[in-house]
């Protein structure tokens, strides 16, 4: 975890612009700062309405940033001119929205092949890639279906798939598994540490499950409500290889825990 | 289901068409034609050549003045997409050009462009642009911003957002669009007949008139009519193809503006 870290965030502040017949408008993230190393899982943790999904926007520059920097890379990419920013930073940050954000007119094969027709690399081998992949979450046999036809796991698990598939360096997830029932949910937690435990992308993982923020975590941050901050990092020194299912067994489990529903309002 | 409606329109029919035969009995053939005659009459102008050669010439004009009119009014607001000032700037001219009698230029047209088909082509490529126009314009603003985001992280250009994303969502509005125009289409193809032209369902409007021949106004609005149906048919074909991607029920609903 030495080094320079993949992203700085520093002091960064966030409040929509004022409303006429509004007080003035919130800050909704404020006077944040932490860092995410290259091939680390970080997840957050926060309530809902703390402004995860605004701190991930902003990440992933489809949000302006109204105070402080972030550095990805060693470049300063932060704006408060919406015109400045470059959404996905040129296919480096891939970003699962909490929202599937599926193309209603493409089935599912189609939505997932999309990043890589609009990259122009779709050939043979990414085919495969795609279908390995569709597989690999269980969708196969609905490769020819639109979204209105499928579940809101199934969507969100085609949404999740469409971002592996172009391999962007850093990803964001913003509950990618919240809408999928236990058992499915356990097979896609462990999914995805394996594909990372093979690839080491650089991965920041929003829920608001504690236990899946340990499962998958190395470190875990708790975020405060209104304004968004910082209130604890919790380090999550369980060993790899990490059985999912069996989280709740590992040593260290209970008190990180404990730790961790404590730090969250 | 779909049994009872064409049962339910099929009565409806019947009682238009007994209602249209008892006032034809009352005021006389001479003031109201006769459902019977209207029928004998166009079945005979459709064997003997003579509603082809007519409607087909409103026909034509209608498509012609169609594409001429819709295919820029689609364009239009795809190419001002990223120019909301200019949209602004012209949108009092277009709502004046939508509002505007546009049959009311009829004589203007047949001035300007003479009073072969060009004029009646024009005339209906002016009614179908301020129509089809306003649609495609709401169907482009109804935009899904979350899509275009998601589009432009995965590295998408402005071209890929517009051909991927921008237009897919508003073909159902440009589909609406077209089909409103249709019987403005039509009618103004029909309207500008009447004012000057030796062929055309407009044309056997005037001269029946002039002839007192209600059957034979009767059988060109019966034409005009049908086509308009025959269009709005083919477009729903077209809709329900490209549109094969919605759930059923929206489909329904739409079907239902019809
Ligand atoms: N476009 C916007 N304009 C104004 N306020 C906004 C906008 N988007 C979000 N907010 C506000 O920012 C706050 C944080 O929203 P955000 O979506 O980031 O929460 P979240 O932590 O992701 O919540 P959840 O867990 O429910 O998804 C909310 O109070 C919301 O009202
Ligand atoms: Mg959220």
């Amino acid at each position: 975890m030495a080094g320079t870290p993949m992203l700085e965030i520093k002091n960064l502040g966030k409040r929509f612009p004022a409303r006429a017949g509004r007080e003035p408008p919130p800050w909704i993230i404020q006077d944040m700062s932490f860092e995410v190393a290259a091939g680390e899982l970080l997840t957050i943790v926060g309530p809902s309405g703390a402004g995860k999904s605004t701190l991930l926007n902003i990440i992933a520059q489809i949000e302006t940033a109204s105070a402080g920097e972030i550095v990805f890379d060693g470049e300063h990419i932060a704006s408060p001119e919406q015109k400045a920013l470059h959404p996905g930073l040129n296919r480096r940050i891939g970003y699962v929205t909490q929202d599937d954000n599926l193309l209603p007119w493409r089935t599912t094969i189609d939505n997932v092949l999309f990043p890589l027709e609009v990259q122009g690399t779709l050939d043979d081998a990414a085919r495969a890639r795609a279908q390995e992949l569709i597989g690999a979450v269980g969708l196969a046999g609905f490769e020819r279906y639109y979204p209105h036809e499928l579940s809101g796991g199934m969507r969100k698990r085609a949404a999740l798939i469409r971002t592996l598939v172009y391999d962007p360096p850093m990803i964001l997830m913003d509950e990618p598994f919240a809408a999928v029932d236990a058992q499915t949910r356990t097979q896609l937690q462990e999914d995805l540490l394996r594909l990372w435990s093979l690839k080491r992308k650089t991965i920041i993982f929003v829920t608001h499950d504690i236990t899946e923020a340990i499962a998958l975590g190395d470190r875990a941050l708790v975020l405060t409500q209104r304004p968004a901050r910082i209130a604890a990092e919790h380090p999550i020194p369980i060993p790899r290889p990490r059985q999912v299912k069996d989280i709740f067994t590992m040593p260290g489990f209970a008190a990180i825990y404990a730790g961790i529903r404590a730090d969250v309002q | 289901m779909r049994w009872r409606v064409w049962f339910d329109r099929l009565l409806v029919l019947l009682i238009l068409l007994a209602a249209w035969q008892g006032g034809s009995l009352w005021l006389g053939n001479y003031w109201l034609s006769a459902p019977w005659s209207v029928a004998t009459r166009f079945f005979a102008a459709l064997f003997n050549g003579e509603m082809v050669f007519h409607a087909g010439y409103t026909i034509s004009e209608a498509l012609a003045g169609s594409v001429i009119g819709g295919v820029p009014a689609v364009l239009l607001p795809f190419l001002l997409r990223r120019q909301p000032i200019v949209v602004a700037i012209l949108d009092p001219f277009m709502v004046g050009g939508y509002g505007a009698p546009k049959l009311a230029f009829a004589p203007l047209f047949i001035l300007w462009f003479g009073i072969g088909i060009e004029s009646k082509i024009a005339l209906v490529a002016a009614v179908v642009f301020f129509i089809v126009y306003f649609s495609t314009l709401s169907g482009v603003r109804a935009l899904e911003p979350k899509l275009v985001q998601m589009a432009q992280v995965i590295g998408a250009s402005e071209r890929q957002v517009g051909r991927h994303i921008v237009f897919p969502g508003a073909v159902p509005a440009i589909f609406a669009g077209f089909r409103i125009a249709v019987p403005y289409a039509i009618g103004g193809a029909v309207i500008a007949e009447l004012i000057s032209s030796n062929r055309g369902l407009g044309y056997l409007v005037q001269t029946g008139a002039m002839n007192f021949d209600t059957t034979q106004v009767f059988v060109a609005i019966l034409a005009a009519t049908i086509i308009v149906h025959a269009f709005i048919a083919v477009i729903d074909l077209g809709e329900r193809f490209l549109l094969r991607w919605r759930p059923r029920g929206a489909v329904l609903i739409a079907d239902h503006g019809t």
